[in-house]
């Protein structure tokens, strides 16, 4: 599973990918960078996930065709709207940023499924120890206002008053209490010792050869990707061209934005295997 | 040896004209069980901080704390720390992250603590007090005993020779409070950890620890063993919240052992015949004031039930209480009565007027002065806050005001609208005996139709008329509180299993009668 690696080595992989999709406008990586976020947000998040891949679908129509509208750029004319021309070029610009703008979102809502607090907490805290514990103390601070308000908003239903007064009054409520009970929260703390110096910060990874495998070859895949040799084009003709080096690197790329899927799938699989072995 | 002594204490906040403690000398042993009884604002909580550096309140104190004979003073910020656990009154508050595994770590973290010997401490902790399934939880998933619990045992995981507790079980239901006791009796007897600890509720604890010191106006008033106490409390007002055992014993002006279990009590009322029983008890019929017709309701369209076809009717005028575990369905049953809730099926027929006490009575208040929150209301309060005996208070924030307070205060809201028909969402949480005898008391006075959800039992069985039992989604075997109460063996109060097949028909202590 992929989000059994170490976070480390997971959001390496993340920002290898990211990083990439925003940097290039080759379709090739592009096109292989969306096709492997798709496939990876559709594991991770089974049906489900249907509904959102059908917006961020329409999202790329629309992207899609926004461009030809409005840019006129390239030589070859498809047809006229009111006179103005729509090309073929500014059509496949606009198919090119819709790829690489709906790819990035769904990257990022991959993150987002794979990275739970504990992932962020311990990337922040390996180098602001302190700033995790502020991170953890604001998702234990959060849900407890949202409760507390809810809990005092009710609690004034009985009082005839108009909604946003009542709101506004249970804000000032909440913000007053919440005050109130960092005292405690702090006296809590420095009883525990929070004032000492030499903090450290206590996590549940452990740093594997499998993770250092991965690291490497996500790495190395990244280097591959990133030596320039694709020339592209787009107006007034599109052109595109492409040398075994170039082949080299949008290979790579396709490895690297489908191993977080494969790395999935893998073990989806190997777990029916055994289930069909017993 | 002696853990931590007192000598000739004394403290005074900052700008405070009185002493808050006045000449406390006494000291604990270690691996003692100390429990420190007192009224509230008696000093308790002072007395308790000052036995920890960290917490010493601002204010001027005179005399000695000696912890392992050095000076408290003198003591490192390190050593304090981690060889003196404190917890408080509420268990929310207290946890600072929002994972179980993190809040665990937290004290060793703060001392410097190896990442692998973390690991290894957290573990051995969370499986002794029972958190192993929720170690990967979210903190705020967790109950409120689950949440005690988590602050023990992240106090614990640093290993501290002597832990003080201050009010721990008050805002926990009886159940869990019971739990937590007992996992702290196993800290006391396992690991020979020192546990000094106020509470209010006594019957559990008392039988728990090896002394109690009793603190009256800041004074060390008494300090023995529990059984030697119980003698020396007799006809003071602190009496009121003993045992029911030891108040019996009192009652009867008992000899020999004071009984501090329901097995003791039991033997000792069988020696005894100078008593009799009050075994009558009220009936009446009059006018329905609210009647709940077959409700069913469940959260969400998936989820399972809560309420299963509950039917329920109470009278006008009278207090009827519904007793049941935590999650039975309680408060469900309270918003669905206030119209908060829809039943998807069945209907809830009133003409009264309703008005709600919510479980945390804080928050009906939104202003910063008691009197603005009244006035939102109704000009005319004057007359409830006299009977009430919260007219001093009119000019504070409703924050600083006392439990009891507090509750008085909220009752004095509801009632200014003038409804026919309360109700009450566990009134008595975070109360302690006094407050909960004086909050009886005004109920009692009201003449309005309480209606009361609650898993305080002697509470119930003290100022109600009705009750009912609250299981699998209805309401079970309604009855006078009487019978009711004898009815059960187990969900009952302490009296009723002291005196059955001995001296049947007593629910309260007030029930035995000594013969003249």
């Amino acid at each position: 599973m992929v989000k059994n690696l170490h976070p480390f080595t997971l959001f390496m992989c993340f920002f290898y990918v990211i990083f990439i999709s925003v940097f290039t406008f080759n379709p090739m990586f592009l096109a292989s960078g969306l096709i492997g976020a798709v496939l990876l947000l559709f594991t991770l998040d089974g049906i489900k996930s249907a509904k959102i891949l059908l917006v961020y679908l329409l999202m790329i129509v629309v992207i899609s065709i926004t461009n030809p509208l409005f840019s006129h750029n390239g030589a070859t004319i498809l047809f006229f709207i009111n006179d103005s021309r729509i090309t073929l070029e500014s059509l496949i610009y606009g198919i090119n940023s819709a790829l690489m703008i709906v790819g990035i979102l769904i990257w990022f809502n991959c993150f987002n499924k794979v990275f739970d607090s504990e992932k962020i907490m311990y990337l922040i805290g390996r180098f602001f120890p302190r700033l995790a514990l502020v991170f953890s103390m604001s998702l234990n601070f959060i849900p407890r206002l949202t409760a507390e308000y809810r809990s005092i908003n009710s609690a004034q239903k009985t009082i005839r008053q108009s909604r946003i007064k009542r709101a506004a009054a249970a804000f000032s409520a909440v913000i007053t209490r919440s005050m109130e009970g960092a005292i405690i929260t702090s006296d809590s703390m420095s009883a525990r010792g929070y004032s000492l110096k030499g903090r450290t910060h206590f996590h549940r990874f452990r740093f594997t050869p499998y993770d250092a495998f991965y690291l490497v070859l996500f790495t190395a895949l990244f280097v591959l990707c990133v030596v320039r040799s694709v020339e592209i084009c787009y107006y007034p003709y599109f052109e595109m061209n492409v040398n075994a080096f170039g082949l080299v690197s949008a290979i790579s790329f396709l490895a690297l934005a489908f191993l977080p899927f494969i790395l999935e799938v893998k073990e989806a699989l190997k777990w029916k295997l055994y289930l069909s072995r017993i | 040896m002696e853990i931590i002594s007192l000598k000739n204490l004394s403290f005074r906040y900052n700008k405070a004209s009185n002493f808050a403690l006045k000449n406390v000398t006494m000291s604990v042993k270690q691996g003692d069980f100390v429990l420190v009884i007192g009224e509230s604002g008696s000093g308790k909580t002072t007395l308790l901080r000052t036995m920890k550096k960290e917490l010493t309140p601002n204010g001027e104190l005179s005399g000695e704390i000696l912890f392992n004979s050095e000076d408290i003073r003198d003591l490192s910020l390190r050593d304090s720390a981690s060889k003196i656990g404190f917890i408080m009154q509420n268990p929310e508050l207290q946890i600072v992250t929002d994972k179980v595994y993190s809040e665990l770590a937290f004290g060793l973290e703060n001392l410097g603590v190896e990442r692998e010997a973390i690991r290894a401490k957290v573990s051995e902790f969370a499986s002794y007090f029972g958190l192993t399934d929720k170690f990967s939880k979210r903190t705020d998933t967790l109950s409120g005993g689950e949440k005690q619990l988590l602050n023990l045992a992240s106090v614990m995981a640093m290993n501290p020779e002597l832990i003080i507790l201050d009010e721990p079980t008050s805002m926990l239901d009886p159940i869990s409070a019971v739990e937590f006791l007992n996992c702290l009796r196993r800290v006391n007897e396992d690991l020979g950890t020192t546990v000094i600890i106020a509470e209010h509720h006594l019957s559990e604890v008392f039988q728990l620890c090896d002394k109690v010191a009793y603190i009256e106006n800041g004074e060390l008033k008494a300090f023995d063993a529990p059984r030697e106490i119980c003698q020396e409390l007799k006809h003071k007002k602190i009496e009121y919240t003993l045992p029911d055992s030891v108040r019996v014993y009192n009652k009867l002006g008992g000899e020999g052992k004071v009984p501090l279990s329901i097995k003791e009590a039991r033997i000792f009322l069988q020696k005894n015949n100078n008593y009799t029983v009050d075994n009558s008890h009220k009936e009446y019929k009059s006018n329905p004031a609210l009647k709940v017709k077959d409700l069913w309701f469940r959260f969400e369209r998936k989820s399972d039930d809560v309420l299963k076809g509950l039917n329920l009717e109470v009278n006008e005028g009278e207090i009827f209480a519904l007793v049941g575990a935590n999650g039975s369905g309680k408060t469900t049953l309270v918003n669905l009565i206030s119209g908060v809730l829809k039943p998807y099926r069945g209907n809830v027929g009133t003409k009264s007027k309703l008005a709600v006490l919510p479980q945390n009575p804080r928050d009906l208040f939104v202003k910063d002065r008691l009197e603005d929150d009244f006035r939102l209301i109704n000009n005319s309060y004057n007359e409830l806050c006299e009977k009430f005996n919260i007219t001093p208070l009119l000019g504070q924030h409703p924050y600083d005001l006392s439990g009891g307070e507090i509750q008085r205060a909220a009752i004095v809201k509801i009632l200014l609208d003038s409804p026919d028909l309360i109700l009450l969402d566990e009134p008595t949480k975070g109360l302690d005996s006094f407050a909960k005898k004086e909050l009886g008391e005004f109920l009692y006075s009201l003449g309005v139709t309480v209606v009361l959800v609650t898993h305080d039992l002697g509470f119930a069985a003290m100022y109600s008329d009705r009750c009912g039992l609250l299981f699998d989604g209805i309401i079970t075997s309604v009855n006078f509180t009487k019978p009711f109460f004898l009815c059960n063996s187990f969900y009952t109060t302490p009296v009723v299993k002291m005196t059955k097949g001995i001296a049947d028909g007593a629910v309260t202590v007030e029930d035995i009668i000594v013969e003249s």
